[in-house]
């Protein structure tokens, strides 16, 4: 758990290489004191600060996507801390792309006015540098310390809106879920690691295989309060009850940062939980798979419905995301490496759409001050530009071929249709029937959610409401913004293959770990 | 960059590029005027590019991706147990598409020059442009594809581009009816070749998408199918059938030529009509090798040119005339790509090519000179209402001339050339043993309809520009050089094009000879090249003869005309009436699926009425989650906490 003068030796070998790994969280480190020293020093009329983070985030993108990868497994880095592999990288890159679209969006969106610019920066930048880390975490102090790194600024930038009293409402009901997450989280850590006496994860999952069959009850359930605190993140049923509340208060920007990145980076380390845990092959694992694949659907189901009889867009759109959180943990009901391909699929889509909606009720309040969904009706004469893209973000969301939603959801039933179809014959049948039912729900659950999406189209096109209102503008850049991202949802639903390649070269670097793992195991067979 | 393949990316790439630029160009108030120069300029180096590439075909084909061991570029696949289902993104330039290209981008650029002109100041300047241009990126890839999904992709591109064209002046109801109608009538035939494609797909072994790859499996094809195969091959025919406009699906182009007459020009006259012809003499190795399909094609192909030739007889709106003489003409390409198989397949089908190649210059010619002729006479298009223009409209009336004596055939010019080929096709047909005598008939037709079109076209001309001159209220002719430039450049092509590619040297043919699929149809035979001279004299004393009585009926002050109409009154009012076959369809078709509508619109009413039933579950159930939602931290909390007790109970538990 500690560390020894070995571990001390091997980290400062290394050191060269783990930095130049690490260049993208550097560069964004940096950035924080360097916009924060610039306000202190320079008017901020003088100097503006958005362009500057932009043009650190953008570095940091080239950064990562210029980073030298082996093609199986991944490079373990700063002492069996982190893990940084192709898995790992292709959400950060996921995550640095978001960035570079939302920082642009908050300013035409006017979120940060001129004073408090830097905080609001500096808050999204600090809350992606622990996102990043969660993706690669490779030690569960290292989970620890990332969640909390992403947490904390996101309680902050959920009361961004100061003097609002939803606002502040919702960042103080977050602070109080996710403290007690934190806590059941720091609990389950504390459990593992006294078990097996050590954090690093690869470790105790070579422990575990070691001892065959059997787990300790009180380190399986300190596992499972680990997952709490994910689940948490992920706003899964039934701890997803913040979520709702805290997207109503906090502005649609925020909201879709939480949205979307959050769960990007959660789902990464769910992923990266369950894969050390699956390769164990402990009989656990398979009842944690059958409780994993039930709260998915629980999830999903949930939110579809809930999302029924919304007056709020931002509220429904909360829904909403809780219920494609259901949908993007279904991918990893099944323990191995194919399910990372749909879940990256899934991540990238789910950016564009999701960013993209929230970024129209945002434009859409700045004009009328109003986040209910009334504000939509009749919007296609008002503002031809934000009811078309609209459109196209429902019914993505929807998942309509031939837009990214679809490709999305389709990479995903047919990830578990391909297993219930390899288990129909297998020794655990049951898990046939388990996908099987899971894949109807997801259907029903579309279907379901056509209701509420499509709601919104219709109320755009044809409610046209009671008086004429007057038409609404979009700033150029905005117009910029909403077309890359339209251009994002359609191009990722017409030509999925590059996508799709760079997630098979993503499950390369688990495919290489299962041959390890099934080494150790025969290993100890011999 | 200079590499030919990646040059072969740009010619469609290019217009694309265009189109997102009128686009870009239309959302900008103080640009929208000048939404024409994208399209102009990427049209043009389009057509540089097309060129570049044609001339580097020579000995091999052009491929984009260059190396062809090296993977394709993936456009999607799905893969599942037993079979894989992928498409490539790949692009390749023989003899075949090269010289659609020539065509599509050369005429393409000056009918986009020609616009500028004729669409000047209309409403949505730059929508029409953006769609020109897309409209060129879908025909490129059309003919560059190298399989037949990204090949649907181009097809189902051009019939979308002719539908918002179409309906260009889509608040005036009989356009958008036209754009509705075109669209539909066409995905008939899609369905077909849909269809078609995937059998081919099937029996090819589940593979590829490839022509080359599933030209190759032909034989064994037939062997293993000999039913299902001609069937595949009639499905793919079907397909051709719709977006050529051949009977029975002929009736959406006249009707199509509610959209702007450049539009007529480029789309419904020269391009995209000509794409089911493109079709089958890409797919000539399957269809020579199933005859009865072939002499179905060759029936229909003759059927629909007589068929539209009488009907343009006694038509009065001078773009329908051209538009039934369009249909008339694809009638007689489909004429000689059914000859492929009794006679010399690379002989039958260059025929049709070379016709399709003139065809495409002075069809396109006539129709900018209609164009230019109802720009100046305030959009009015009736012969009925203006006459002896010639002195006004000095130079669409060359322009036309030159079309119309091309269409007519008059020896020496390009059409006289390609007809001739096609006649002698169809006569060299008559001799085989199967179907001899069929083909012998066909030519009769075919000679018959080569009169007829000479008539017609020479009626319009003279009824337009000669006689006395008359014009409609509101009239100002007047020609500008950007109109004029591109009709004199297509009017040259109309007169010299044939002669110059093929009677004496033959070099249209043994270009065209070279191209894989009509090697492998040849099979070893030879096609011989030779001029038939009782047979041009003949054609040549057929099109003169139609020509004279033209004249004789129309060109003077006479009332001939009108006593023969009074004579013959049912041929005449049929042929007026377009044989009724609107009606027609309308009673057999249209009719009946109007009552098939009606009681599905009473049964979904029955399932509307359960469906919300359906509909209130979700609800009902919203309802009874949503009170959970009720804000109170401590609630939150405990549910929080009691679901984590039961997980972690559950597993302690139960799952032990």
């Amino acid at each position: 758990m500690f560390p020894i003068a070995a571990t001390l030796e091997r980290l400062t070998a290394d050191l060269t290489r783990d930095l130049s790994l690490f260049i993208p969280e550097l560069i964004l480190c940096g950035t924080i004191p360097f916009l924060l020293l610039l306000r202190l020093l320079f008017s901020t009329k003088t100097i503006p600060l958005a362009p500057v983070a932009l043009a650190a985030v953008g570095t940091a993108l080239v950064f990562a996507l210029r980073t030298d990868l082996p093609t199986h497994g991944g490079t373990v880095t700063f002492g069996g801390m982190l893990l940084i592999d192709r898995f790992g990288l292709s959400v950060r890159v996921a995550l640095l792309a978001y960035l570079l679209l939302a920082i642009p969006l908050g300013v035409l969106t006017k979120i940060p006015d001129r004073e408090d610019a830097a905080d609001f920066f500096t808050l999204m930048i600090g809350a992606t540098i622990g996102l990043m880390l969660m993706t690669s975490a490779r030690h569960l102090l290292m989970v620890f310390i990332a969640v909390e790194m992403a947490s904390v600024p996101s309680y902050a930038l959920a009361g961004f809106l100061k003097g609002r009293r939803p606002s502040s409402e919702a960042a103080l009901k977050y602070v109080v879920f996710g403290a007690a997450a934190s806590g059941t989280m720091l609990y389950g850590i504390s459990l593992v690691a006294g078990t097996f006496g050590t954090g690093d994860m690869e470790e105790i999952a070579g422990q575990i295989s070691y001892s065959r069959t059997q787990i300790s009850l009180s380190a399986f359930a300190g596992v499972l309060l680990i997952f709490g605190g994910i689940l948490f993140k992920l706003s899964a049923v039934p701890f997803h009850f913040w979520c709702p509340d805290v997207f109503t208060g906090a502005a649609a920007e925020v909201g879709a940062f939480l949205s979307v990145a959050s769960k990007a980076a959660s789902l990464a380390l769910a992923a990266r939980l369950i894969y050390y845990l699956g390769g164990t092959g402990v009989s656990h694992t398979n009842a944690l798979a059958v409780l994993w694949a039930i709260i998915a659907g629980v999830t999903m189901t949930w939110g579809n419905l809930a999302a029924f009889g919304q007056t709020n867009v931002k509220r429904m759109l909360a829904y909403s995301t809780i219920a494609h959180a259901g949908l993007m943990m279904m991918t990893l009901t099944v323990f191995d490496y194919r399910a990372v391909p749909p879940l990256v699929y899934y991540i990238a889509s789910y950016l564009c759409m999701n960013l993209g909606a929230f970024a129209v009720v945002a434009f859409v309040r700045n004009q009328t001050g109003s986040e209910e969904l009334d504000t939509f009706d009749g919007l296609a004469k008002r503002s031809p530009v934000l009811a078309l893209s609209m459109t196209v973000f429902m019914l993505s969301l929807l998942g309509l071929p031939p837009l990214a939603g679809f490709a999305a959801k389709f990479q995903v039933f047919a990830h578990l249709f391909e297993n219930a179809h390899r288990y129909q014959h297998g020794e655990i049948g049951v898990f046939s029937w388990l996908y099987t039912g899971l894949l109807a729900l997801a259907a029903i659950n579309t279907a379901l959610s056509a209701g509420y999406y499509l709601g919104v189209v219709r109320r755009m096109f044809l409610d046209t409401g009671e008086e004429a209102k007057a038409p609404l503008s979009v700033p150029f850049g905005g117009r910029v913004i909403l077309s890359v991202l339209v251009g994002g949802v359609i191009a990722l639903g017409g030509w999925w293959n590059p996508l799709t390649e760079q997630g098979i070269m993503a499950a390369k670097s688990f495919q290489h770990k299962s041959a390890k793992q099934k080494r150790l195991e025969m290993s100890q067979e011999q | 960059m200079f590499e030919p393949s990646n040059l072969l990316l740009a010619v469609p790439a290019l217009p694309l590029l265009g189109a997102l630029l009128c686009v870009a160009f239309g959302s900008v108030k103080e640009l929208r005027k000048w939404a024409h120069v994208p399209a102009v300029l990427c049209a043009a180096l389009s057509c540089a590019a097309a060129l570049t590439v044609v001339s580097n075909i020579g000995e091999a084909d052009v491929h984009f991706p260059q190396d062809r061991t090296g993977e394709p570029i993936s456009w999607f696949s799905v893969a599942t147990a037993t079979t894989k289902l992928s498409a490539d993104f790949g692009l390749e330039a023989d003899q075949l598409s090269g010289i659609m290209l020539i065509g599509i981008t050369f005429i393409g650029t000056w009918i986009v020059v020609f616009s500028i002109g004729y669409m000047h100041g209309s409403p949505g300047y730059p929508r029409f442009f953006a769609a020109v241009s897309l409209f060129l990126a879908s025909m490129t890839l059309l003919v560059l594809a190298d399989n037949f999904l990204l090949m649907f992709a181009g097809w189902e591109g051009v019939g979308l581009c002719s539908y918002l064209l179409v309906g260009y002046w889509h608040d005036k109801p009989s356009a958008a009816a036209a754009a509705r109608k075109a669209f539909l009538v066409t995905r008939l035939g899609d369905v077909g070749l849909l269809l078609g494609s995937f059998l081919l797909w099937q029996m090819a072994g589940r593979n590829s998408f490839n022509y080359q790859f599933i030209f190759e499996k032909a034989a064994e094809m037939v062997n293993a199918h000999p039913y299902l195969f001609p069937a595949a091959c009639l499905l793919v025919f079907s397909g051709a059938v719709g977006k050529s406009a051949q009977f029975p699906l002929y009736v959406w182009l006249p009707d199509a030529m509610e959209g702007p007459t450049p539009v007529s020009a480029l789309i419904h006259a020269a391009t995209m009509v000509t794409a089911g012809v493109y079709l089958l003499a890409r797919c000539a190795a399957l269809f020579t090798l199933c005859p009865a399909v072939q002499a179905t094609v060759a029936v229909i192909g003759a059927f629909t040119a007589i068929l539209a030739a009488y009907i343009a007889l006694t038509q009065n709106d001078l773009k329908r005339v051209l538009a039934y003489s369009t249909v008339s003409q694809l009638g007689f390409m489909f004429l000689a790509l059914g000859c492929a198989g009794p006679v010399v397949p690379s002989f039958a089908v260059t025929a049709a090519v070379f016709h399709l190649f003139t065809h495409a210059f002075f069809k396109a010619v006539l129709f900018l000179s209609a164009g230019s002729v109802m720009h100046a006479m305030h959009d009015e298009i009736d012969m009925r209402l203006f006459s002896g223009l010639r002195k006004k409209l000095p130079v669409t009336h060359l322009a036309f001339l030159c079309g119309a004596a091309a269409l007519a055939g008059l020896p020496l010019l390009s059409g006289f050339w390609s007809k001739d080929m096609i006649l002698e096709s169809a006569l060299e047909a008559g001799e085989s043993k199967r179907f001899g005598t069929l083909y012998y008939l066909l030519f009769g037709v075919a000679i018959t309809t080569a009169a007829m079109t000479a008539f017609y076209t020479f009626r319009a001309y003279f009824r337009t520009f000669w006689g006395p001159l008359k014009m409609p209220e509101g009239a100002h002719p007047h020609e500008t050089w950007v109109m004029n430039i591109p009709l004199l450049v297509l009017a040259i092509g109309a007169l010299a094009v044939g002669i110059v590619a093929e009677p004496f040297t033959h070099w249209f043919s043994h270009f065209l000879g070279h191209a894989k699929t009509l090697v492998q149809a040849d099979a070893g035979r030879v096609a011989e090249h030779h001029l038939n001279w009782p047979l041009m004299i003949g054609s040549g004393a057929v099109a003169l003869l139609g020509i004279g009585v033209a004249w004789a009926m129309y060109a003077g002050n006479s009332q001939s005309a009108d006593n023969l109409a009074k004579n013959l009154k049912t041929p005449y009012y049929a042929s007026l009436n377009k044989l009724y076959v609107d009606e027609i369809y309308n009673v057999l078709i249209v009719q009946p699926f109007l009552m098939i509508a009606g009681f599905c619109k009473l049964c979904e009413a029955i399932v509307y009425d359960l469906v919300r039933l359906v509909a209130m579950v979700p609800r009902f159930l919203a309802d009874l989650i949503r009170p959970l939602q009720n804000g109170l931290v401590q609630f939150y909390a405990l549910s929080m906490a009691m679901g984590l007790a039961a997980i972690v109970g559950y597993l302690v538990l139960v799952a032990k």
